[in-house]
C-alpha cells in the first residue's frame, strides 16, 4: 500500500467504514440532500480520494438536490447520448425491468472514457431495487496498475489507447438518445493507458473493456493481446469490492481511479434510479 | 550475392532457397563451403535435391559447419548418436515438429542448424514450413520490441519430450532427461548480427519477470505473430531432398497431412552456442 493510504485519516463530521482494504467505504452521519459545510465537504472528498468509491444509505433527494450535491465537486457533465428525465440534461435515468433487453454497464468500465475530458466522478442514487441482486462491483485502477510487472508497466507508461463510443452507444441509444452534439454523437478520444490522478498523483490503469478499442502505436495482433490481458487483469477479485444496494442508497465513485460493473442478475425485477455525473479534465 | 560454384534459387523473397550444382556426399571445397554458408546466412534455410548420402556422409557434411549435436532424448540409428530418426507411418500416433519451433531450444546451447534428409516421402503432403524470425522481430511495433529486448524466457522440454519418449528415449544424460534453459526473447545472430525473435510454441513456457497472465498473453501474441504467412516458405519434398536450416534465425513446422502414408529420413544436427 502507498504510504498515503496508511495515514490514519480522522474524520470529525462523518463516519467512514471501509468495505475492503483496497476500495470502497460506507459513509454515515451526513444528509447529502442538504448543503454541505466546508468541513463535511472536505471529509467526503478525502474519503473519496482514499477509497475511490463511497456509499451512503437512506438518502432522500430530489433531482435538484442530487444535482446540487454533485455541484459541490465540480461542473456537471452531460452524457453524449444517454436518455435524461425532462428538464434535467445532466441526469441519466438508470432503469431495468421485465422489458429490458440490455442494461448499461455490464462490462468493466470507467464512465464516458470516450470523451476528451471524461467525468471526474458519478453519483448514482437508486430508488427501486430488486429483492436481491443488482449489486455494483468496483475495481481499483491503482491496485491494477501497481500489480503489473515492471516490464509491462514500463511499456504501458509510454502508450495511449483509443476510447470509442460508437460501438457501445449507437446500438443502445441510436437516434433515440438525446444527442449532446449532433455532429459528435459518438465521440472517441486518445488517453494514456496509465493515467496520473490529478489529486493523488498516483497512477491508475485507464483502459476498459467497454470503450477502449486499440492501443496507439501497436499493430492489431499486439494491441488485441495487450488490451485483453489488461482487461482480464482488471477483473481480478483482489482489486474489487461489491456493493449491495438498498432503496435510497447512493454510490459516488471517482471515475479517474476506479472502474465499475453492474450485475444484471435480477431479471425480470425492476431496478431504477438516477445518475448525476461530474465533469473531469483531460487525462495525463 | 554471386555464387561461382553453386546455383541458388530463392523460394520466396523472405526465406528459403534451393541450391543446385553440388553433390553433398563428396567433401566440399573451400569455395563451395563458403557459398553454401553464405546462402544459408542469406536465406535461413537451403534445400538440395537428389542427394544420395550414407549416414556417415550426412554427418561429414554436417561437420563442415561445426561439431555435431546429440539430442537429449530422440532415438536414432544404432551407432550414430548424432543422428535422429524422423519417421511417420500407419502406426504413428503423432509426428515430431507439428508446432512452430526452433530445434532443442531447451538446451543451454541450442543447435546452430539441422540437416534433414528424407528418403521416403508420401505421394503428396508432408511439406515443411519455415519462418524468418528476423522478419518476425522487425514486424513488431517499437514499444513491444523495446519491452522484449530486455526479457528472457524459459524453454522447457519435459512437457514435450516426456510425453513423446517416456522411458523409450535414447537419453544423452540419464540424470537430466528433459533439460530446460533460459534464453533471451530476442537473440542476436552471432554471424549476421541481426536480431531474431527466439520464442517458440514447442519449448517456450514463460517469460521471466512477468506475471503468469502477462506472460501467457504476450507469449500467445508472439506465437500467433510467428505464424504470419508473410514470414514463411513451404518446402515440398521429393525422395532424397535435403533441407538445411539455420536454427538461430528460422523456425519450422512439419505438416502431417499424409496419414497413413510413410515419410522417413534422418536428421543431423549441428551444435550451436549460447544465445545472447
Amino acid at each position: 500500500m502507498e504510504a498515503e493510504q496508511e495515514t490514519d485519516m480522522s474524520y470529525e463530521t462523518i463516519q467512514v467504514d471501509p468495505l475492503s482494504p483496497i476500495i470502497g467505504a460506507e459513509i454515515s452521519g451526513v444528509d447529502i440532500s442538504k448543503p454541505l459545510g466546508n468541513q463535511t465537504y472536505q471529509e467526503l472528498h478525502d474519503a473519496l480520494m482514499k477509497h475511490q468509491v463511497i456509499f451512503f444509505r437512506d438518502q432522500e433527494m430530489t433531482l435538484d438536490e442530487h444535482k446540487a450535491f454533485g455541484r459541490h465537486f465540480g461542473e456537471l457533465h452531460i452524457h453524449p447520448s444517454a436518455k435524461a428525465p425532462e428538464g434535467h440534461p445532466e441526469i441519466i435515468t438508470i432503469h431495468a425491468d421485465e422489458k429490458s433487453k440490455v442494461v448499461a454497464g455490464m462490462k468493466w468500465h470507467s464512465d464516458v472514457s470516450c470523451d476528451a475530458e471524461p467525468p471526474m466522478g458519478s453519483i448514482l442514487h437508486l430508488h427501486t431495487i430488486p429483492e436481491s441482486g443488482g449489486d455494483t462491483m468496483f475495481a481499483s485502477g491503482y491496485a491494477a496498475y501497481d500489480a503489473l510487472s515492471e516490464p509491462i508497466k514500463e511499456m504501458v507508461d509510454g502508450l495511449k489507447a483509443w476510447n470509442e463510443s460508437a460501438h457501445v452507444h449507437r446500438d443502445r441509444f441510436g437516434a433515440s438518445g438525446k444527442l449532446r452534439d449532433g455532429d459528435d454523437a459518438f465521440p472517441e478520444s486518445l488517453h494514456p493507458i496509465a493515467r496520473t490522478h490529478p489529486v493523488t498523483g498516483k497512477k491508475a490503469l485507464f483502459v476498459n473493456e467497454n470503450f477502449t478499442t486499440r492501443i496507439e502505436g501497436l499493430n492489431k495482433n499486439e494491441s488485441d493481446a495487450i488490451l485483453k490481458m489488461l482487461c482480464d487483469h482488471i477483473a481480478t477479485p483482489e482489486f474489487h469490492c461489491r456493493f449491495r444496494w438498498r432503496e435510497k442508497s447512493v454510490a459516488f465513485w471517482d471515475n479517474r481511479s476506479a472502474q465499475h460493473r453492474t450485475v444484471w442478475d435480477y431479471f425480470p425485477q425492476v431496478r431504477h434510479g438516477y445518475r448525476v455525473t461530474i465533469a473531469g479534465d483531460k487525462p495525463f | 550475392m554471386s555464387y561461382q560454384t553453386i546455383d541458388v534459387k530463392p523460394l520466396s523473397p523472405v526465406i528459403g532457397a534451393e541450391i543446385s550444382g553440388v553433390d553433398l556426399s563428396q567433401p566440399l571445397g573451400n569455395q563451395t563451403f563458403q557459398e553454401i554458408h553464405d546462402a544459408l546466412m542469406e536465406h535461413l534455410v537451403v534445400f538440395f535435391r537428389d542427394q544420395d548420402l550414407t549416414l556417415d556422409q550426412h554427418k561429414d557434411f554436417g561437420r563442415h559447419f561445426g561439431e555435431l549435436h546429440v539430442h537429449p532424448a530422440a532415438p536414432g540409428p544404432e551407432g550414430h548418436p548424432e543422428v535422429i530418426n524422423v519417421h511417420a507411418d500407419a502406426e504413428s500416433k503423432w509426428v515430431v515438429g507439428e508446432t512452430w519451433h526452433s530445434d532443442v531450444t531447451c538446451d543451454d546451447e541450442p543447435p546452430m542448424g539441422s540437416i534433414l534428409h528424407i528418403h521416403d516421402v508420401p505421394d503428396a503432403g508432408g511439406d515443411t514450413m519455415f519462418a524468418n524470425m528476423y522478419r518476425a522481430y522487425e514486424a513488431l511495433s517499437e514499444p513491444v520490441r523495446k519491452m522484449l529486448d530486455g526479457l528472457n524466457a524459459v524453454h522447457d522440454s519435459e512437457h514435450t519430450l516426456s510425453v513423446r519418449y517416456g522411458d523409450e528415449g535414447r537419453f544423452r544424460d540419464p540424470e537430466v532427461r528433459y533439460p530446460s534453459a533460459v534464453h533471451p526473447v530476442v537473440r542476436t545472430h552471432p554471424v549476421t548480427g541481426r536480431k531474431a525473435l527466439y520464442v517458440n510454441t514447442s519449448y517456450t513456457t514463460a517469460i521471466e519477470g512477468l506475471s503468469k497472465r502477462e506472460s501467457d498473453a504476450v507469449l500467445e501474441m508472439l506465437l500467433r505473430h510467428i505464424a504470419t504467412p508473410e514470414f514463411q516458405c513451404r518446402f515440398r519434398w521429393r525422395p532424397k531432398s535435403i533441407a538445411f536450416w539455420d536454427n538461430r534465425a528460422a523456425q519450422h513446422r512439419a505438416l502431417w497431412d499424409y496419414y497413413p502414408q510413410t515419410r522417413s529420413g534422418y536428421r543431423v544436427t549441428i551444435a550451436g552456442d549460447r544465445p545472447f
